[in-house]
């Protein structure tokens, strides 16, 4: 009987609770989000956990997948050339495109920080590119632009340069047109810096023309190490970004020629879905994970020797 | 209890909305007796819009059957069919490649016909055997072809004729060659040597045997002389540059080289003939591929341009055998179709069509004919990892133009890795 009494107390208790917590503000946000939250793990996380047992089995999606243990990374890394030309091509690119591109977007945020009537368009206009740079029709574009008797050639031609080279036909050209091309949409990283520029506070600037500083110091003694965290955040979503490219070459060069512009996740895409080597896919998809996140953590680890943190 | 009530609200219409569409398909699923079949296929708008056309006559014919039609473009088809293979619910008849035939047969998806054409429900006697066995797999037919279509040259018959020279019936890579050169001299126009999987079938048929029966073994014998053959096209003047070559991609039939008069010939098959002439905008004639001076058998062949399958997970595939037979051996379905899908494998048909069709058209009917005539039997259907020994021979080609691989590294490393491949699907 002794034991009864408390029993009766915590059950009261516990429904005390479950009211209590049923009327919390908590609960309306979980319900909110349950329509996400189902949608990310049937979408992401389920598809995710999927493509990593994959990976480990040799799957052609119309029979069942059958455990293979490492052979698909084994195959990868010993026995398919194709697989280190397609991640040489992704390195090339990534290297190249993502330094050049926000090289780009902090200059032409830097000329477009200065208020005028116009700043409001000419930031419009720029980020264009960015909107429609990926589509398809952008790469077909691109592909008319660099051809043999494109415009490219022709306005060479026109400043007196003879110049008859098929741009995308030769393997020292043909990457550096999809290079060009990831340059050129900048827009995304020049709004970040351009509200990045607009966080730094106006004071330094006025001690800097009282110490009269020039637009240089003034440019790597404030704006630069101010700027770094901008930055930062830039240099990791660029660099995802540019492992993830796929259109471009999907469309414009289709890896040619010799592979030189065939991008790690084209050839992806070739094992999973033409060549029906879904397991290979996936065991590729995971190595690419890997060296992602290895490249963001390296970059996580050096913050603290050159992002500045005002706080 | 305000909020508790608004949060139920929220879920309750959050669920309505979820199971919303799946009570809806349910209903529409009873559909009082009649029998719906689902067909799918690949293809361009003309194709979308003839068969729907040749469906809703079939259907207006037949009021206890609905037909419902979905169509893709060719890679998005196949990714969609793999996915409906795996999920176990393939639509009713499916059109099928004859290079995906093998791997759907094997893993079990597609249903045997035989029956069908042994009870009449299919009417099978005005198509040519061949034509039964290019989709048949150990003695059962699984697809049944859609149209006839054959490996071609086409060329621009101004060009030839600038340079004073006569196409004659069937060229050898030797004869191309000279002619290349007198081309390229007297007109200054290159020339195109397909390096492709279908040349290297061809020149494997030459030889008479069949290019993935080596590949399987690792015989070097025809990838020897196939591999020689582009090398020497390749050094030759006439040839057309490897950068200008991978910029007009002849993969793509609107950038093909011949498309804007860079070169003269280029290499594909007959059904492309009409696409290949519109990209050009003037008249271009059709050959047939090349065999060799020193040919011991005739490699041309009949290839079935497409066929229809029946999923072997259809509930009704009396009715959609029914629906086969009326599309393949009914004049009036063929002449909504005018042979988009091919030459109509009916001969009756077929005859019926020809003075329907116009000039383009016209000249693919007489090739077809004039192939006919000469052809041997088709390889058999392609081995799973044909599209990556594909991709390999055009890498490996490009290799060989830009000068990376000699003849005999192109040899060793194309059959190297093909055999590799074919070993492990």
């Amino acid at each position: 009987m002794a034991n009864k009494v408390p029993k009766t107390v915590i059950l009261r208790k516990q429904q005390k609770t479950f009211a209590q917590r049923l009327n919390s503000q908590g609960v309306a946000g979980y319900v909110f989000t349950a329509l996400f939250i189902v949608g990310f793990l049937a979408f992401m996380i389920i598809p995710m956990a999927m493509s990593f047992g994959f990976a480990f089995t040799k799957y052609n999606i119309l029979s069942p997948p059958q455990f293979n243990g490492l052979d698909n990374f084994k195959q990868m890394f010993t026995n398919d050339p194709v697989f280190w030309q397609s991640f040489k091509a992704t390195m090339y690119y990534v290297v190249f495109s993502v330094p050049m591109r926000l090289i780009m977007a902090l200059l032409i945020a830097l000329l477009l920080v200065k208020k005028s009537k116009a700043s409001g368009l000419y930031r419009a206009l720029f980020y264009l590119p960015s909107i429609v740079g990926s589509s398809v029709a952008i790469a077909i574009l691109w592909k008319r632009m660099f051809a043999s008797d494109g415009v490219v050639n022709s306005l060479l031609q026109a400043v007196g340069i003879d110049c008859n080279i098929a741009w995308l036909g030769r393997t020292d050209t043909a990457i550096w047109t999809l290079i060009i091309l990831a340059v050129w949409q900048f827009g995304s990283s020049m709004l970040i810096f351009l509200s990045g520029l607009k966080q730094i506070p106006v004071a330094l600037y006025e001690v800097a023309d009282v110490e009269g500083a020039g637009p240089f110091t003034r440019f790597f003694k404030i704006t630069l190490p101010m700027l770094t965290p901008t930055v930062f955040f830039n240099l990791i979503n660029q660099l995802i970004n540019g492992f993830m490219a796929f259109t471009q070459s999907y469309i414009i060069t289709q890896g040619k020629p010799r592979n030189s512009t065939l991008f790690y996740t084209v050839y992806m895409y070739q094992n999973s879905f033409t060549y029906n080597k879904m397991g290979y896919g996936c065991a590729m998809a995971w190595f690419m994970i890997l060296i992602v996140g290895t490249l963001t953590l390296i970059l996580f680890k050096t913050q603290n020797k050159w992002v500045y943190y005002e706080s | 209890m305000k909020k508790i009530l608004s949060v139920l609200l929220v879920a309750l219409l959050a669920a309505s909305m979820v199971f919303a569409g799946g009570g809806k398909e349910k209903e529409a699923a009873v559909d009082d007796g009649k029998i719906t079949l689902n067909i799918y296929w690949w293809g361009n708008q003309i194709r979308n819009d003839v068969t729907q056309k040749a469906i809703d006559l079939y259907m207006s014919e037949n009021p206890d059957i609905v037909i419902k039609a979905e169509f893709a473009d060719w890679s998005g088809y196949w990714d969609r069919l793999s996915a409906t293979a795996a999920g176990g619910n393939m639509p009713d008849i499916v059109q099928m490649d004859y290079s995906y035939l093998n791997q759907y047969q094997q893993n079990g998806l597609l249903a045997d016909l035989n029956p069908f054409f042994e009870d009449g429900t299919i009417d099978t006697s005005k198509i040519p055997q061949s034509i039964i066995e290019s989709g048949s797999i150990d003695g059962h037919c699984y697809a049944l072809s859609l149209g006839s279509n054959a490996p071609m040259m086409v060329y621009d018959p101004a060009v030839l004729e600038a340079a004073g020279l006569t196409m004659p019936d069937q060229l050898t890579v030797e004869e191309l060659y000279d002619m290349a050169e007198v081309i390229y001299e007297k007109t200054g126009v290159s020339t195109y040597y397909d390096a492709g999987i279908n040349m290297m079938q061809v020149i494997a048929r030459t030889n008479g045997s069949h290019l993935f029966d080596e590949l399987a073994v690792g015989d070097e014998t025809s990838m020897t002389k196939h591999w020689n053959y582009v090398k020497w096209f390749a050094d030759a003047p006439s040839a057309i540059s490897p950068d200008l070559l991978s910029e007009k991609n002849p993969d793509i039939v609107e950038t093909k080289p011949i498309a804007d008069g860079t070169t003269w010939n280029d290499f594909s098959f007959s059904n492309q003939y009409i696409a290949i002439v519109n990209a050009a905008g003037r008249p271009l004639t059709i050959t047939m591929y090349p065999t060799t001076d020193d040919a011991v058998s005739q490699p041309m062949y009949l290839k079935p341009s497409q066929f229809f399958s029946i999923a072997e997970t259809s509930k009704h595939k009396a009715e959609a055998a029914a629906f086969i037979d009326w599309f393949t051996n009914s004049v009036e379905a063929n002449e909504i179709l005018m042979g988009e899908r091919g030459i109509p494998i009916n001969t009756d048909v077929a005859t019926a069509i020809k003075p329907l069709v116009d000039a383009n058209s016209q000249a693919i009917f007489d090739y077809i004919d004039k192939v006919g005539t000469i052809a041997t039997p088709i390889d058999a259907p392609d081995p799973a990892g044909k599209g990556e020994i594909e991709a390999i021979g055009k890498t490996t080609a490009e290799e060989l133009r830009y000068g990376y691989l000699t003849a005999e590294e192109a040899t060793a490393d194309f059959v190297s890795r093909a055999e590799s491949i074919l070993a492990s699907n």
